[in-house]
């Protein structure tokens, strides 16, 4: 077991996320915050607005004139393309590692987060869900836990694989078992940390929905969803593979059918190569 | 060299210098077909069982379902020289999620696509890596047909 004073100090030690994000999802899932007030948050941030125009101009977009302001973006590409890159980049660099613990090359949790992500946003945009934004972002960031937890996973990982396999375990529930705490708590600390809004943190607290009641929250159950749905595409997945349980009530709680999840997965597909080649340049 | 094939993507070959690998296939199947004497290999990645929930994705991407997949497959072969009743044939992957109901069950739906068609086609499976709930990258060579399975976290294995 592992003592709290260690985590918070391995927390301090983690590559913060940019305080552009908070101030930016406050903003962006306000039905009256204008284009304006939206570019204003992130010019606050150099070194991501350097970024993100450098992305902005790279062939993928292919633009006509490069742009050489947020303004300019947002205008080329939109506000929403906009906001995306900007949260992408922020996450980026916390995210990039391998996780050994968990069997992950690197680059394997990026592309996993970034895929999650992608695939939440799509059911948010289905639905109709406010706060599509911090919905992208909660599943972008929702393992965050896993990188101060992999060394333990690592030092663990038998005792826990043998839950899982034999005693019909999730690969949550061991890890709660075996070092005290789980990815999905310890991400959540560190959203608390990190000052993210109650709301994120509560959703990345839930994204396995250890409590099955958090399921008539839209918002976890779309990022839950998704995530299972992530998992099941395979893209990034590590050593904990596919071992986490899957609520089929959260589909009709969403209002959708199996159907709908069949044709998220296929427009998910359609999307992918465009994923791939994203990752490469964010 | 190494032939990557993508999601809902396919190659086959006959280069004996090149070798096929698709990763992470999670709940998605892949199928490898060789055909020894004119060594010609190819493997599918496929998602989806059936193509009728979305006729219009199925035309743009065929490899993303089983039954507008694995047909292409074995043609693509065919147009090298392959013959049917030669072909080795490995498939892996339809791992599933923990889920009580079996509601969800995309890998066992992904399987039971696979062995219809096969079944309707009279192709038999040789070998198979299929259900759980690990994910797994799948490769062959083309030059001896040698099939190589990874499951994350765990070193490469000869099947």
């Amino acid at each position: 077991m592992i003592t709290l004073q260690e985590l918070m100090k391995e927390i301090k030690n983690l590559k913060p996320i940019p305080a552009v994000v908070n101030q930016l999802l406050t903003v962006v899932d306000h039905p009256d915050s204008s284009m304006e007030d939206i570019s204003n948050v992130i010019q606050y941030d150099p070194a991501i607005t350097a970024s993100v125009l450098k992305t902005c101009n790279s062939a993928f977009f292919g633009l006509k004139h490069p742009a050489e302001s947020i303004k300019d973006a947002v205008n080329m590409l939109g506000t929403d393309q906009v906001i995306e890159l900007v949260l992408l980049k922020s996450g980026a660099k916390a995210l990039a590692g391998s996780q050994k613990g968990y069997g992950m090359e690197r680059g394997d949790m990026w592309r996993y987060s970034v895929s999650s992500a992608m695939i939440a946003k799509q059911v948010a945009v289905k639905l109709s869900l406010k706060n599509k934004n911090t919905i992208f972002t909660s599943a972008l960031i929702k393992d965050i836990g896993k990188i101060i937890l992999e060394p333990h996973v690592y030092d663990s990982f038998q005792k826990i694989k043998d839950l899982v396999e034999r005693k019909n375990f999730s690969f949550r529930e061991a890890e709660k078992k075996i070092i005290g705490i789980d990815h999905a708590e310890l991400g959540a600390m560190i959203a608390k940390m990190w000052k993210f809004s109650p709301k994120m943190i509560k959703i990345i607290r839930h994204h396995h929905l250890p409590d099955e009641t958090m399921i008539k929250d839209k918002e976890i159950a779309a990022v839950y969803l998704s995530d299972c749905i992530c998992m099941m595409m395979g893209a990034g997945v590590g050593s904990d593979g596919l071992s986490y349980w899957f609520k089929p009530q959260v589909i009709k709680e969403l209002g959708l059918s199996a159907d709908d999840v069949t044709l998220i997965i296929a427009e998910f597909g359609m999307n992918m190569q465009a994923v791939e080649e994203l990752l490469h340049i964010v | 060299m190494k032939q990557i094939v993508g999601v809902a993507d396919m190659k086959v070959s006959n280069n004996p210098a090149e070798s096929i690998i698709t990763y992470s296939l999670g709940s998605c199947i892949g199928v490898v077909i060789y055909d020894p004497v004119v060594k010609v290999g190819g493997l599918l990645h496929y998602m989806l069982p059936e193509s009728s929930i979305d006729q219009d994705k199925a035309a743009a991407r065929p490899y993303m379902f089983a039954d507008s997949g694995i047909p292409r497959l074995f043609k693509t072969a065919y147009q090298l020289g392959a013959v049917k009743r030669r072909m080795k044939i490995y498939a892996a992957g339809g791992a599933e999620i923990l889920d009580q109901k079996g509601f969800f069950n995309i890998g066992k739906r992904n399987y039971m696509a696979l062995k219809k068609i096969f079944f309707k086609n009279n192709v038999m499976i040789n070998r198979q890596d299929v259900g759980g709930n690990v994910n797994r990258t799948v490769r062959i060579e083309i030059a001896t047909g040698d099939i190589y399975v990874k499951t994350s976290g765990s070193r490469e294995v000869k099947i």
